[in-house]
């Protein structure tokens, strides 16, 4: 039995190599394409003239892909609980709200999504409260905290909506984990709560959540995942993230799957690490 | 609980309508000049898409090129500080309506479709379109002419002036569109397009540098197209300030100047790669 099974191994592993020889001799030869990998550690970091060195382009790029996604993650969060409560009450106008949200924001493409807030709502509201001309009007310290949290100060509001459409899209997914995660809590827990006296959003708050976020933390890190790779759509609308740096370099150099190829293994390594890191508090968990 | 919710929906409503009616007015009683407002804020903001040589990134990720060296000379004459805000060509005019910058200084052709949207100032720039074709799939051709068959396959970048030149001049052929320059040019090399339709200079260069693959069917360019600011509908202040810079900055040779560097000679290209 056991030597089958190696057999079967080495057949595989023997196809793939092959596979990866003939592609290879594929992009060599049938490919009319001047590689040219030597120019690309200068878009991570550049030095000056004195020898100091400090982050390009893709390096700058991959940390606002990060705090993007981890902003987008929070509020997608906070959304998705709030609807997920929502959509378990009893009360018929609170489920309607849920269901409403997730209807829509699961039945629109992403991309359609994104102009729509940013064209549209992000435009008013974000006008409305003033934002662009707050972040513009902050000195020294105010304005290193936005741009180490956030992004430039300049380019601030665009952040925000950016941070918006991308929480509203993954919260309706993260509203469906939460819903299952309130539906498999025993009736008992509910009313245990109740009968302890204590107020609605202390029975959510140390009763049933702390529960419910114990089942689906591996959904939830899925949809972390998820929300990483889609925050490289938000590059159409013009946030400098990852993608849309990439891209920029590529409109400039021409060198575009020197740049794709790149940013594809920078994207990999965030998201490896991360459902790694998940893989090891899961662990964790399972054996507390 | 129900009043709770039903209180906060007011406030909701009440915030939407408002936010509404706030960007109503802006609109109509724009009384005040744009003009008057980058003066205030200190900065203009000036959209853009890469495009080479007319913007692109330097190796230390510093926007360069000529629209630039126009933006900046704009800025110092107003004395303003710039704000550079690359923006996707496709989403490019949608951005400039709802304010996200003031102007577009991006090597934009004065079309009089497009001027239905937006206004122009005077071109600053005069650019013509010329074709880069495959030397396998289009081998002999050397006219216009020849590319307009049914089964040729033109690519070029969407929105832009090559697009809607090769719809009108070649009817027959096969359009398609990409996002980034670098697209439509790999579409070429790869000899999935038969040619390419872009602003002069870049097939020209791309010929250049992959001569073994591709060629010129006819030197030249076979249009010209004026290159002007483009800014909101409604503002003649501003309008008539971009004319008399450009007025100005074209009388004492500065533009003429700033071509040649960046359409004539190649000095920069190490600043590039």
């Amino acid at each position: 039995m056991k030597r089958h099974n190696y057999l079967l191994d080495i057949i595989i592993v023997l196809i793939v190599v092959l596979a990866a020889f003939i592609g290879f001799f594929r992009i060599k030869n049938g490919f009319s394409y001047h590689w040219n990998w030597g120019s690309i550690p200068q878009f991570f970091f550049k030095t000056d003239g004195t020898g100091h060195i400090s982050a390009n382009l893709l390096v700058l790029g991959f940390l606002t892909t990060i705090k993007l996604s981890i902003w987008a993650f929070t509020a997608a969060l906070f959304i998705g609980t709030v609807m997920g409560v929502l959509r378990t009450r009893e009360n018929l106008f609170a489920r309607m709200i849920g269901r409403t949200y997730i209807e829509i924001a699961r039945n629109t493409p992403p991309l359609v999504l994104i102009f729509i807030f940013y064209f549209f709502i992000g435009n008013n509201i974000i006008a409305a409260l003033g934002i662009d001309n707050w972040a513009r009007g902050l000195h020294g310290s105010g304005r290193s905290i936005i741009s180490f949290l956030f992004t430039k100060p300049e380019r601030f509001s665009e952040f925000l909506s950016a941070v918006f459409t991308l929480a509203v899209y993954e919260g309706a997914y993260i509203t469906e984990i939460v819903r299952g995660g309130l539906e498999s809590i025993p009736k008992g827990q509910f009313e245990g709560a109740n009968a302890l006296g204590i107020n609605f959003l202390d029975k959510y708050r140390f009763v049933i959540l702390p529960q419910v976020f114990r089942k689906v933390l591996p959904s939830l890190t899925g949809q972390s995942i998820s929300t990483i790779k889609d925050s490289s759509i938000v590059s159409i609308i013009s946030i400098q993230e990852l993608t849309f740096q990439g891209m920029q370099i590529m409109a400039s150099t021409y060198m575009v799957f020197e740049i794709w190829i790149t940013i594809t293994v920078m994207y990999f390594i965030l998201t490896f690490s991360l459902s790694t890191l998940a893989n090891f508090v899961e662990g964790k968990l399972i054996r507390n | 609980m129900k009043k709770i919710i039903l209180f906060l929906m007011i406030i909701v409503s009440v915030f939407f309508v408002l936010s509404c009616g706030n960007n109503t007015k802006k609109q109509a009683g724009s009384s005040e000049s744009l003009l008057d407002t980058i003066s205030r804020r200190g900065v203009i903001k000036v959209g853009l898409s890469t495009f080479v040589p007319w913007a692109m990134n330097d190796k230390n990720g510093n926007l360069i090129g000529f629209e630039v060296d126009v933006a900046k000379r704009l800025a110092s004459d107003m004395g303003v500080d710039i704000e550079l805000i690359p923006t996707k060509w496709s989403g490019i005019i949608p951005a400039l309506l709802t304010g996200k910058f003031d102007v577009i200084i991006g090597g934009m052709g004065i079309r009089p479709d497009r001027n239905l949207k937006v206004n122009f100032s005077i071109p600053y720039e005069y650019s013509g379109l010329s074709i880069a074709a495959n030397k396998e799939k289009a081998s002999g051709f050397s006219t216009l002419e020849d590319f307009n068959k049914k089964d040729i396959i033109i690519a070029t970048r969407i929105g832009s002036t090559g697009a809607s030149v090769a719809e009108k001049l070649l009817p027959l052929a096969t359009l398609k569109l990409f996002d980034d320059e670098s697209q439509v040019i790999q579409e070429l090399l790869s000899g999935r397009a038969h040619a390419l339709i872009a602003s002069a200079p870049m097939p020209a260069y791309q010929v250049i540098k992959n001569s073994e693959k591709l060629f010129m069917p006819f030197e030249g360019t076979f249009t010209k197209e004026p290159i002007g600011f483009a800014l909101k509908k409604g503002d003649y202040d501003l309008v008539n300030y971009f004319n008399n810079w450009i007025t100005v900055v074209d009388a004492e040779g500065w533009l003429a100047e700033r071509n040649h560097y960046w359409f004539e000679t190649r000095e920069w290209e190490n600043l590039v790669q």
